[in-house]
Order: C-alpha cells, then structure tokens, then sequence
C-alpha cells in the first residue's frame, strides 16, 4: 500500500504541475461561463443610457399615452426615464414620406434609436412598425409591443364603454409560474433548471471520466512504449501499481471537477440560481463515484493491452460515445420518466450514472430500483476491477499487436 | 543469496526458459550469456517477478519475493525507458520512494550520484534533453540508489562509449567490494571474461555451460592457440587438423587436436606468414561461446 501510495504522488503531483492541466483548469470554467452566460449577461443587462425612440403619430393622440405608460414602467437604475419618445414632424397626417426621410437621417446620425408608425387606423388595423438600424433588441421591441397593444385594447375597450378601472383589471398582466409536484410537496421549478441540473451532473461525470479515463491510458501507453514499465513493474506489484495509478489520477480529475464545482457554486450563490437540491445530489452521490470506478476499470483493461497513442485515442473515443446516449435521450426520458425503458436502461452499468442523473432531478426514482442499480452497479464495479487487473498485469508488458477477445478471455481465466 | 531452481517459462510457440539453475552469492559477478533470444532477459525477468515462471522456483536466502524483498533489488532494464517529460531528479527520487527510501533520503543520495557521474548541472532539466548515453548512466543510477544487495543489469554496456564503460566497470567493482551480488548479462564475451567470477551460458532457452571462469575454461581444451602475423592466412581453413578456426585480418584463434599435430604445422604456418605474436593460452569465452552456441550465430553477431 506504501508503494500505491507512492506512485499516485508521483502521478498526482507531477501531472498537476504541467502546464496542460493548469491552462485546462482555467480555461474551461473561462470558456462555460463565456459561452452559458455572456450572451444572456448581454440580453439581460439594463441600460444606463435612455433610449429615444422616434414618433411618427398618425392619430395624434398615442404618442403622449405611450411616453407616459413607458415612463410609468420603464426606469434606468439611477430613476431617469428608460426611454424617451420624440414625435417626428408631420407637414400633413396623410403623406408621411417627408417624415420619414426626417427620422431615417435622425436614426443614422444616431440622435434616436428607432422610431415608431403608428398609422390612422391603428384600431381596426393589426400592425405598426418599428424601425430603426438594429431590429435583434428583442428587450426594447418586445416592450415597445406590449405597451403599443395595451393602450390600443384599453382604448377599443373605453370606446366600448367599459369602465376604465374594470379595463385596468382586465388587461392586468398575466405570466405563467411553473410548479413541479415531487413526494415532499410541491417545489417551484421550470423546465430550464430542471434540464440543467440534470446536464450539470452528466457533464461532471463527464468531465471526470474522461479526463482522468484518458490521463490512465496515456500514461500506461507512455509506460509501455518507454519501457518505464519494466521498472515499476520490479518495484512494485501490479495491482499497487494499478491502484495508485487509479488513485493518484483520480485525485487530479477530482481537484478539477472540485475547482470548477467551487467556481460554478460561488457564481450560482452570487446570481441567486441553486438549481441543483441538496438531497438529489446527495443520492447521486453513490452513482458518480461508483460510475467513476467502473469507468476507470474499463479504461484500465482497455488500455493496457495499447502501444501507441492514436490505438489510445480511439478507445476513449467508443467509451465517449457510450457516456452520451442518456444525454441524448435526456428530452425523451423528461418527458416519460416512467418508461419501462428508461427503467431498464438504468440497469445497464454503462448508462446508470449518467441515466440517473437525468432521472434523479426529474423525478426521483422508488427506494426499490435506487436500492437495486446500486447493487447492480456495485458488483459490475468489482467484476470490472478484477477483470482490468488480470489484463493489466499480463498486458502491460505485451507489445505489438492488440489482443483479440479469444486471446483477452485466456488472459482473464489464467490465474 | 540468490538461487534460481528448475525454472522455465512457456509462451505461445516456444520454450523460451527451459529447466534453468543457478545460484548467486555476495559479492560474486554472474554473468549469463548467451545470444540473442536465448532467454536472457526472461530469465531475469523472472527473476524479478515480473513475470511467473511456469514450473520452478526463485528464493532469496531462502525466501520467496515479497515487497521487503524487492526493495533489495536493482535493476537495469535491456531496452531503457525513462519519462520524458519529468525533470532528471525528481525521476531518480520517484524511483528510489518505490523502493523504500524516504523523500529526503532520495533526494540526498540522487545528488551525490549524479555528482559522481557528472550529471549534476542535468539534475533540474528535462530528461528528453539527455544525450542516450547520459539517460543511460540515469539508468544506471535508478538501479542502485537504493543500495541494493542484489543488482541486475540487462545489456549495462551496450550503447556506452569506452569511457563511461569504464566508468561503470568502476562502479561495478566497487558494489562487488561492498559484498552485493551482481547478475548481469550480455552477449559481448570480452565484457564478461574481464568482470565474471561466475558464468552461465544458455542457448534456447537451456543452460549449456555453467560454472566459475576458469572451471568453464578448462573444460574447453589446453590446445588453443593465439596468432597475430602479417600476410595472408585463409590457408588456415584448409588444414586439417585446425579446429573451431576464428580467422580476422591480422589475428586468428584456433584449436588443434594434439600437441603431435602442433609440430607438424607451425613450419607451414612460419613459411607463409609473418608471425608477430604465438600464444598456447586457454580458450577465450567468446571462442568457447561460439563453439557451443554455433557458427549460424556468428553472422547475427558481427552484424550487430
């Protein structure tokens, strides 16, 4: 056990000092945060500068209810109106092409940011336009709409003789709030949160296996075509060697996963979005690490038996691809979480962590089938174990061509 | 100290060990010998538990190899390997900790090595940045940082130029003084007959010839005899009572049958060359070597 312990030192410490490995611990959480949240950073972000926004009025009446209503609604942080409206001149309410040619020059010298049409007959018609250089401001369009139709309903309905206060309660906004109803009661959630609680997990699990998976069987192939291995091999037993190895880099993807983890809670605590409950990640718990394990055995029988770098690349490639089938289905299995084949697929040592950490946020499976995985899972782990360190130790030291699965057996059986 | 008994290693499609003993004891130089795929390096590989033997058995004084066991022993591998990447000492202490010896301890007994071999201004670079024959000498320090009692060289002088031969000589006879067992092997007879207290000589995978220097010499015949000349001698072949002929340019090695035989050719042989040098001497392990293993190896030999 000393010598395991010596060895995942040196694995550990030696691999966390390279520069590859620090450049991908910072750069990664960089690289998600810059792609998950800047552009919604950027949609969402208030602006500090009020907006003029042009007026052409053909009923001579909306431009005022409009300036009022937006101004009663919309303010910059520091109380100033968000946005200003400016009437455009008319020479006639009928030809308004003078008008136009005016706010199109105000909208290229930048003095407004857009401006409005509202034609005569707003009432029974359906449109308006906007226009302006940028049409992608989804936030000042969408506003624009909302209050341009409100004061259209509310004046159709006050010319129908409705009362203005029964108008006031009618139109009243409506928005939808979703509730998940879980065994403890109902839960306020969405859609959005529970799909990435869900992807949040896969991708840890993810990350850890595939790095760590990769890191193993580069190292053993490094071993193997340097010769290193006949060394170590006359230092230490093979299984201390297998176990350190395992130990040591698994400690490395764990300091990864680990540091990213810390980074994303801190920015989640920050922007107020625990999406992920405590006791979910506590029963998700068992599937990571045990998952981690087996994956690690299978990359250690698969491994071993390699001698070149690109025979290694290909290996990891299969097993990538096998980790991202519930991810796939992850829509599918949201949508029926009862499926008997959703059931039956989590019994498949492969998929049960990364299944289950689609199904847990969804609807947190029955005692029964939590229970039976895991023992499932519990004892593919430990056959996995075996098996690797039976190829480990024969098929460290082969060279040349791969084994074949007949010749794998052989090696399996042998004492 | 060491004493391998009846082992033998089967793999697919040959007996690459066959029914192999021999016993090593402090302070003695082993040497075991033979050519190319004779089974050298499975020997030693078994030997180190690296592999299994299919039938025998390995002891050390007495004991079967466990962990307290192997930390006694160095190793120098025929085909080297280092890491690449990693700096010389943190290497060199990686390997002396899977032997037992603490950090600090490691890290002392790496310098004052590499001082020795002059490799101190290597010790914080990379080892990718040394010259073969330097990553060798590394390799050399690997296997004996841990003071071991029984040190095991695969191939130790291949690829050193004639300087740090001698200076691994040194070394050698140093770790003999200090009372370890050393096993080494080769194919290069010259190496082995000036280090050797002990030889075992294997061929397809069997032990052909084993014993002290001398005891393995003087089963070998008195009647050798050593010529350097000027001239031409391929004549030499066709004389009959010339055997196991080692003809070069200007040396050659032979054995006659008798000393009646001896007389009747040495005036042809004064006749047609100009002899510098004539020696009745014992046979020399490589000529011994190639008597037992056969002249077919002679080609694979030279051509290496």
């Amino acid at each position: 056990m000393k010598k395991a312990l010596a060895i995942a030192r040196w694995e550990f410490v030696e691999k966390v000092k390279t520069k590859a490995f620090i450049i991908s611990l910072i750069l990664t959480p960089i690289f998600m945060i810059g792609a998950g949240i800047l552009p919604t950073l950027l949609v969402t972000k208030a602006d500090t500068e009020p907006r003029i926004i042009g007026v052409i009025d053909q009923t001579n009446e909306l431009a005022e209810i409009i300036s009022q209503k937006l101004d009663e609604k919309y303010r910059l942080p520091d109380g100033a109106p968000n946005y200003i409206i400016r009437k455009i001149f008319m020479e006639s309410n009928e030809d308004i092409t003078a008008a136009k040619k005016v706010a199109d020059q105000l909208v290229a010298d930048g003095s407004i940011e857009g401006y409005l049409i509202l034609p005569a007959n707003i009432y029974n018609d359906t449109l308006f336009e906007y226009r302006s250089k940028n049409v992608g401001n989804i936030k000042l369009t969408e506003r624009l709409n909302r209050t341009v139709r409100d004061i259209v309903v509310e004046k159709k309905l006050k010319s129908q003789g409705f009362d203005p206060q029964l108008i006031k309660r009618l139109v009243s906004e409506i928005e939808i709030k979703l509730v998940k109803i879980s065994e403890k009661g109902e839960e306020e959630s969405d859609f959005k949160s529970v799909f990435f609680s869900a992807y949040i997990f896969i991708m840890a699990i993810f990350i850890l296996i595939i790095t760590t998976g990769q890191l193993l069987v580069r190292s053993m192939v490094e071993e193997k075509s340097n010769r290193i291995i006949e060394v170590l091999m006359s230092s230490s037993s093979a299984n201390d060697l297998l176990v350190g190895k395992i130990l040591g880099l698994s400690a490395l993807g764990f300091v990864q996963i680990g540091t990213w983890a810390i980074i994303g809670l801190a920015l989640a605590l920050k922007f107020g979005t625990i999406i992920i409950s405590l006791s979910n990640a506590l029963i998700l718990l068992p599937y990571f690490i045990l998952g981690y394990l087996f994956y690690a055995a299978i990359f250690v029988g698969m491994g071993a038996p390699l001698t070149t770098e690109q025979e290694a690349q290909q290996v990891t490639g299969y097993l990538v691809m096998i980790l991202f089938i519930p991810l796939l289905l992850a829509m599918w299995i949201m949508q029926n979480p009862n499926s008997p084949i959703v059931s039956v697929l989590s019994y498949i040592p492969f998929l049960t962590p990364t299944m289950m950490a689609v199904r847990i946020p969804i609807q947190v499976p029955s005692l029964i089938e939590i229970i039976s995985t895991l023992i499932v899972l519990v004892l593919s782990t430990i056959t996995a174990m075996w098996i690797a360190a039976k190829i480990f130790r024969t098929a460290i030291l082969s060279y040349g061509k791969r084994p074949n699965l007949k010749e794998l057996w052989i090696l399996i059986k042998s004492k | 100290m060491l004493k391998v008994e009846n082992i033998r290693k089967e793999y697919a499609t040959v007996v690459a060990v066959d029914d192999v003993s021999f016993e090593v004891k402090p302070g003695e130089i082993f040497g075991l010998l033979g050519p190319n795929g004779a089974g050298k390096t499975t020997t030693i590989r078994m030997i180190l538990d690296i592999i299994k033997p299919d039938k025998g058995i390995i002891l050390f004084d007495g004991k079967l190899i466990d962990d307290e066991i192997r930390n006694k022993i160095g190793y120098l591998p025929e085909e080297r390997g280092l890491y690449r990447k990693n700096k010389l000492i943190n290497t060199i202490v990686y390997f002396a900790t899977l032997k037992g010896l603490s950090q600090s301890e490691a890290r002392k007994r790496a310098y004052s090595l590499l001082g020795r071999l002059d490799l101190l201004s290597y010790a914080e670079r990379k080892v990718e940045e040394l010259s073969k024959g330097n990553q060798q000498k590394v390799q050399f320090i690997i296997s004996i940082i841990h003071d071991p009692q029984i040190v095991i060289l695969d191939e130790p002088f291949s690829g050193l130029d004639p300087v740090n031969q001698i200076v691994l000589k040194d070394l050698f006879m140093e770790l003999k003084d200090n009372g370890k067992a050393i096993i080494f092997s080769t194919h290069m007879m010259e190496q082995a007959e000036k280090l050797s207290d002990k030889i075992c000589l294997i061929n397809k995978g069997k032990v052909v010839v084993d014993g002290t220097l001398s005891e393995v010499k003087s089963k070998f015949g008195q009647n050798h005899i050593h010529l350097e000349f000027d001239g031409d001698a391929s004549f030499l072949k066709d004389i009959e009572v010339i055997d196991n002929l080692l003809l070069y340019e200007n040396y050659a090695e032979f054995e006659i049958k008798d000393h009646q035989s001896l007389e009747k050719i040495i005036p042809i042989i004064l006749q047609k060359l100009k002899i510098k040098k004539y020696e009745v001497v014992e046979p020399s392990l490589h000529s011994i070597f190639l008597q037992l293993v056969g002249g077919e190896k002679l080609i694979q030999m030279d051509s290496k």
